[in-house]
């Protein structure tokens, strides 16, 4: 259906609406000689569509008519869209105007509604003028660009929304004459708005609720009572001078647009009547805190006012409340490092039964004192080229760090180069008397030490000479002879009163007991351990077999099988003495593991020894010469040599001495149950020379500070772990021995070498070496600058440096 | 077996097994130490290492070979001391020379048992996988149909209600002096309400917490509430609370724990008289969604003096929660007995609730306290909780995911009619993968009325290292890099309180943008969308089951 419409002239348009538009103060005026053309938005009762309505307006404006009259029944969007060649098309609405009246109006267009206008009046405006001598109602000049839109009444809720500018055109202006509703504003981005309060319908607030939401550029000029805004969008200001200039300018065609002229001197009375509101620039709102408060303020002025001073822990906490970094000096640190300079015992001394200080020998020796560290250890053994030397099974060897890395330092070897020292000097004498039972290597030891320190001792030995086992039992091919009787030479020099053939029993002990303040027992071992089987008594004991070779005895063994029960490191003597004197073959038995190790084995196996086990003897038949085992085995037996070990003869003990199961019982510090009697070696229990001679020493310096009235806090170290040991400092050696090239070999483990690699490596410069007062030096550190890192500890060659808390 | 002769590298683990490797930079590193300053297991040290080449430079061969004796940083291969990942060295390493590599063909489970006991840490349950709460999706957004809202636009009224909400027609209700009121004169009890924010933050204790951290936390909540006005609360978790805070206005912003440990319970009862606000609740905990079945111990080196006092028990002793309480016997004695003791402290006038662990049997509780009228809520923890210490086992395997069990409780009540009375908490893995808002809002459509944050928070308002690739998790050690979970004030006084509540406020406000987004498009702007199971899909057809929701892919 197309409802038909009638153009008419100026002539009878004027005339019809001057009757349909009673309420217009104004009669319609078209400029002088033009045409006036009228479309009507009912027609004989019926409304034309909107369709319709708008063909024939953009009809109208195609054929030249420039000033349209348009009497509407709500069409939507009339005066829109118009873009006249040249000139401009005037659009007058009487009656209602529906939605969206002069939407996406265009420059040249100006629309004048004389009514009040439905919703969202001025839609997208891209220039039109659109006056409305009445109210607009809901999302007026919703999302306008361009043009003006001048309001003779109120606008309703969501005017001004969305509004722009496109820097191609001026900014769209939207005026209000009284007031505008709720959420005025939102998102508005560009263009100016101004409310003028007059006669408003909410007195109290005329810019509604809430405004300017989102709005992020324009600016909105408004007089009168307001109740707040968007204010984290939008900042309120006084008018400048430049703002006023453009409203009173401004001001002056709105008014006369809307009819309102006589309003001019009362709005543009005074710039203070008026305000300003503006959104925050991108660059304000980034900069602006979205803290209301800081929150340290909060702590300050709210939290610890009510709490009380330095909060809720404040009255439990006994540190300052402050903000540690993560790296951290002084007392703030985690971990510290210390200098445990020679806090542990290196494995060497640590494995030496005589605690010799190997790695001082070594240090000495790179410090050019060579003649100092050989006397060294004669502070530790009487007999170092005799034991270390030759005889000792050198577990200081076994045990030396630096066998990790290629060969252990050869301590043996050091142990040699002492033997043509002379004895060291005395300390004065004492006036102290002590009796010493047993010229053994434990006797001799103790005596040796006592006598050093200036006591007076009486050394008993049984046989005619010193040296117990040594000299009665270790085959000269391991011990050459003169070597113990130049050591003992030595031992002569320190005026030890030693008695020769002095056997003693008990009526000899009593009176040594009662001469002396101390009695040190250290006669060893002498009587062989027989395993009764049958047969044993035509068996000879390793004891007498071997005492009689060093006294000289030929044995007669040519041609001979031997065999030995007991594969110990005396068993393997045995069986290299039987060898040396022409044994056609010797087997050494055991009913356990065998437990020779070292020097022993290898030479006994080299001469052709051979090593069975488990063996345990069922009986020997001297007729058959065959020696019987228990698994049903036997062997051939010219000779059955029985080498179980020795134990004790205990007859000269007063009933003060407490034996257990044939061994006199000591405590930790060699002491019997009698306090005045000690008893150290063999005699306790079975060992190895090393260890009676360690035993001596440490029994000596008991007694001498029990004599001396002085405590004694024997000091025990642990042994340094040997992963504190940075092998990787060393490189594997070769070339012979040289007591220099050994002393650069040794690791120097938990003893400062004094290298500076510390030092050199701390990047805080924390570390330092000073010089003590009286000699030495040591690394210190400085708390000030030191982190705690662990540097020093980490990379020190000898294990020194350790981490410990910092507490 | 005795050995054979010098060992290298027997029983030595390999750095394969373990969790994290270090990569260090030789060519970028200087030296300093920082890294190894920090570590806090010591899984990195100073130490040197032997290089040497050979070359031949002549026409002919003529060897040459060179040797440098250089220091190094290095892992050791010593599984008490293993890298945790927490990159606390490459935090401080100026050079960008260390940094630590999960591995994740690592065996740390493997050889985590010496010494015959378990693997204990802190943290939540390593399983880095989206979980249920992160594959719920809001699929119901209103456009043309219902009125949408714009959450920058519109305001909304984000809150939710704690404790038991009458019916109305079960409300003593009279008209005096032509005003509307509570009649008193019938004796009726009516429950105490509080409006809170629907997102609290949940039970952690002084003593699992830093004193900094813990006052950070509870500066922030007070920051919420005074300067945003947002009514956040925070539970205290089972160590007490300083004397200084209960007496202080601010307790109103507290729940109080009690455990089965109930320690600091007699200084909070000698505050009593002292107290010029009532706490916002009173929570009893029954269990925890991290370790079900597995209870707490603070151990004797953090029960220092603060931790002493605020316990009110000796320094230096062992303390421990058992994982039951003591002389309760049943749901109803347990349930009633507390409810009534812990209401009765408070004149009646605080909510108390139970907290117990996602579990099948989280129904037959709730049926309990539907028919308990002193009953203000149910807290219920789920499995991604998070905790400072528990064995590794309880962590990991025990506990039930939080989704279904709060949806079958939820339907429970819907059944009884009893929805909108009695509030569901629910929390464990609300934000873990850091969406707090998503989980919270899909929690709340699910049938919560509040949900409890309690890892999210402490990690986001702290920098903390862990996740769940096991990175650092040391919270049980006391080594706390970041002075989170610490005693030590050496590594606690890292850490700035007052940064601490900034976070908590940003975290809080950025949620409350976040949950308008969600709830803007569902027109929902003063009422929390509780139960509104419509709006949520889910891109699984079992879940989508089991949720008695909507399956969408």
């Amino acid at each position: 259906m197309r409802a038909k419409n009638e153009i008419k002239t100026a002539k009878s348009k004027e005339q019809r609406a001057k009757k349909t538009a009673g309420k217009i103060n104004k009669p319609l005026s078209a400029a002088p000689g033009s045409s006036v053309t009228v479309l009507k938005g009912s027609v004989r009762g019926q409304r034309v569509p909107s369709r319709i309505l708008e063909e024939q307006i953009q009809d109208a404006v195609q054929n030249g008519a420039r000033e349209l009259h348009i009497i509407a029944n709500g069409q939507h969007g009339i005066g829109g869209r118009i873009w006249p060649r040249e000139g401009t098309v005037r659009i007058t609405i009487e009656g209602p105007a529906g939605q969206r009246v002069g939407s996406m109006g265009m420059p040249g267009t100006e629309v004048i509604v004389k009514n009040s206008a439905s919703d969202d009046a001025g839609w997208i405006n891209c220039g039109a003028k659109i006056t409305v001598l009445g109210d607009v109602t809901n999302g007026a000049f919703n999302a306008a660009a361009q043009g003006l839109l001048y309001v003779q009444g109120s606008g309703g809720a969501r005017c001004d929304t969305m509004t722009k500018q496109n820097p191609r055109f001026e900014p769209p202006q939207s005026w209000y004459f009284r007031n505008v509703g709720d959420s005025f504003a939102e998102f508005k981005a560009g263009g100016i708005a101004v409310v003028c309060g007059v006669n408003p319908r909410n007195p109290e607030n005329i810019l509604g609720y809430r405004p300017c939401v989102g709005m992020v550029g324009g600016a909105i000029y408004f007089r009168g009572p307001i109740q707040g805004y968007s204010d984290k969008d939008v900042k309120l200001l006084d008018l400048t001078e430049q703002d006023w200039d453009w409203l009173k300018t401004n001001m002056r065609p709105y008014l006369e647009a809307i009819d309102r002229i006589s309003y001019y001197e009362e709005l543009t009375r005074a710039s203070s009547d008026w305000k300003k509101l503006m959104a925050y620039t991108p660059q304000e709102k980034r900069s602006r805190k979205w803290f209301k408060m800081s929150t340290t303020d909060f702590r300050k002025n709210h939290w610890e006012k009510e709490t009380g001073q330095g909060g809720i822990f404040a009255e439990y906490l006994d540190h300052d409340q402050t903000i540690l970094p993560y790296i951290t000096t002084g007392k703030e640190r985690r971990n510290k490092p210390l200098w445990a300079n020679e806090k542990f015992a290196p494995p060497c001394a640590y494995a030496c039964p005589s605690q010799i200080p190997s790695h001082k020998r070594a240090s000495l020796i790179r410090q050019g004192l060579l003649q100092e560290s050989l006397e060294l250890v004669l502070k530790y053994s009487p007999l170092p080229a005799t034991v270390c030397g030759q005889i000792c099974p050198n577990p200081c060897m076994m045990s030396c760090t630096r066998g990790q890395l290629d060969k252990p330092l050869q301590i043996d070897k050091l142990g040699s180069l002492a033997l043509e020292l002379p004895a060291p000097k005395k300390e004065k004498a004492t006036g102290h008397t002590i009796a010493v039972i047993g010229g053994g290597p434990g006797g001799l030891s103790t005596a040796w030490q006592l006598a050093l320190k200036g006591h007076a001792v009486d050394l008993y030995e049984a046989t005619g000479k010193l040296g117990g086992k040594i000299e009665h039992c270790i085959p000269r091919e391991r011990l050459p002879h003169q070597i113990l009787e130049k050591e003992l030479s030595r031992f002569a020099e320190l005026g030890v009163k030693v008695h020769l053939n002095a056997a003693i029993d008990k009526t000899k002990f009593s009176e040594i007991y009662k001469d002396h303040e101390i009695v040190v027992i250290a006669i060893g071992a002498q009587k062989p351990r027989i395993i009764p089987f049958p047969g044993s008594e035509d068996a000879t004991s390793a004891y007498d077999f071997l005492k009689a070779t060093n006294a000289g005895t030929v044995h007669d063994l040519k041609g001979k099988k031997v065999v030995v029960i007991g594969s110990g490191n005396v068993g393997m003597d045995v069986a290299s003495e039987a060898y040396n004197f022409g044994a056609a073959s010797v087997i050494a038995v055991d009913i356990q593991k065998p437990a020779a190790f070292g020097k022993e084995v290898d030479t006994a196996t080299a001469k052709g020894t051979q090593i069975l086990w488990p063996r345990i003897t069922e009986r020997y038949s001297k007729e058959e010469k065959k020696i019987y085992f228990k698994d049903g085995s036997s062997l051939e037996a010219d000779l059955v040599i029985i080498s179980i070990g020795d134990v004790p003869v205990l007859d000269l003990l007063p009933p003060s001495v407490h034996t257990e199961r044939g061994w006199i019982a000591v405590n930790d510090i060699f002491q019997t149950s009698d306090v005045k009697v000690f008893a150290i070696g063999d005699v306790t229990g079975l060992g190895l020379v090393t260890h009676a001679i360690g035993q001596g020493r440490l029994t000596a310096e008991t007694v001498h500070y029990q004599l001396m009235h002085a405590p004694r806090n024997p000091e025990v170290k642990q042994m340094i772990p040997y992963e504190r040991i940075k092998k990787e400092y060393y490189d594997v050696c070769t070339g012979d021995f040289s007591p220099e090239r050994e002393a650069n070999k040794c690791m120097s483990c938990a003893s400062c070498r004094d290298c500076h690699m510390c030092e050199a490596t701390c990047y805080w410069g924390a570390i330092s070496r000073i010089e003590r007062e009286g000699g030495g030096y040591e690394y210190v550190v400085d708390d000030t600058k030191c982190i705690g890192c662990g540097f020093c500890a980490g990379i020190c060659p000898c294990g020194v440096w350790e981490m410990v808390e910092n507490i | 077996m005795e050995p054979a002769s010098r060992l290298d590298h027997n029983h030595k683990l390999s750095l394969r097994e373990f969790p994290y490797i270090i990569r260090w930079r030789d060519d970028r590193c200087k030296r300093c130490g920082r890294c190894t300053a920090v570590c806090p297991v010591k899984a990195i040290v100073p130490s040197v290492k032997v290089m040497r080449s050979v070359h031949s430079e002549g026409p002919i061969p003529t060897p040459g070979s060179t040797r440098r004796t250089v220091q190094v940083v290095e892992q050791v291969t010593n599984m008490e001391r293993y890298c945790t990942g927490c990159g606390t060295c490459a935090l401080v390493c100026p050079n960008e020379a260390i940094e630590p590599e999960f591995n994740p063909a690592n065996k740390l489970l493997h050889y985590k048992n010496k010494g015959g006991d378990g693997y204990k840490r802190g943290g939540r349950r390593n399983d880095p996988s989206i979980s249920t709460l992160d594959r719920l999706k809001f699929t119901r957004i209103s456009m043309l149909t219902d009125p949408a809202l714009d959450a920058g636009r519109h305001e909304f009224r984000i809150r939710t209600l704690l404790g038991r909400v009458l019916a109305p027609e079960a409300m003593p209700l009279s008209v005096v002096n032509g005003k509307l009121g509570i009649d008193a004169r019938n004796n009726i009890f009516v429950p105490p309400v509080r409006e809170i924010y629907p997102i609290m933050i949940g039970s952690m204790s002084i003593g699992a917490l830093s004193p900094p951290m813990w006052e950070g936390l509870a500066m922030g909540v007070a920051y919420l509430n005074e300067v945003e006005g947002m009514p956040v609360v925070m539970c205290s978790g089972e160590g007490g609370m300083p004397p200084r805070l209960l007496r202080s206005k601010y307790l109103k912003y507290f729940i109080i724990q009690i455990a089965s440990g109930y320690f600091g319970w007699d200084e909070i009862i000698h505050a009593l008289p002292h107290m010029i606000e009532d706490p916002a609740a009173i929570e009893i905990k029954y269990g925890q969604g991290a370790k079900p079945g597995d209870g707490g111990l603070l151990m004797a080196q953090k029960v220092l003096k603060l931790i002493a006092k605020i316990r009110g028990v000796p320094q230096m002793v062992d303390l421990a929660s058992p994982p039951t309480h003591q002389t309760k016997y049943s749901i109803e004695e347990a349930v009633a007995k507390m409810i009534q003791s812990m209401s009765m402290a408070w004149g009646f006038r605080v909510p108390v609730y139970p907290k117990i662990s996602g579990s099948k049997t989280a129904r037959a509780v709730l049926n309990n306290l539907a028919r308990n009228p002193y009953a203000a809520a149910l807290s219920i923890d789920g499995e991604d909780g998070g905790t400072g210490a528990a064995y590794n086992v309880s962590m990991d395997k025990m506990g039930h995911p939080i989704a279904s069990n709060l949806r079958e409780c939820y339907l429970d009540l819907v059944k009884q009619g009893k929805q909108n009375e009695l509030p569901l908490i629910a929390a464990g893995g609300v934000g873990k993968k850091g969406n707090l808002a998503a989980n919270a809002a899909a929690l709340i459509m699910l049938g919560a009325s509040a949900v409890s944050i309690g890892k999210y928070i402490m990690q986001t308002a702290s920098d903390c290292f862990g996740d769940e690739n096991n990175r650092c998790n040391l919270c049980n050690t006391g080594q706390c890099p970041r002075g989170i979970t610490t005693q030590d004030p050496k590594l606690y006084r890292r850490l700035d309180p007052d940064k601490v509540a900034e976070r908590v406020v940003e975290v809080f406000k950025s949620a409350d943008t976040e949950l308008k987004k969600i709830f803007a498009p569902m027109g929902r702007s003063t009422e929390l969308p509780i139960g509104m199971s419509d709006g949520l899909s889910i891109d699984d057809k079992a879940m989508a089951e089991r949720l008695g929701i909507s399956y969408a892919c």
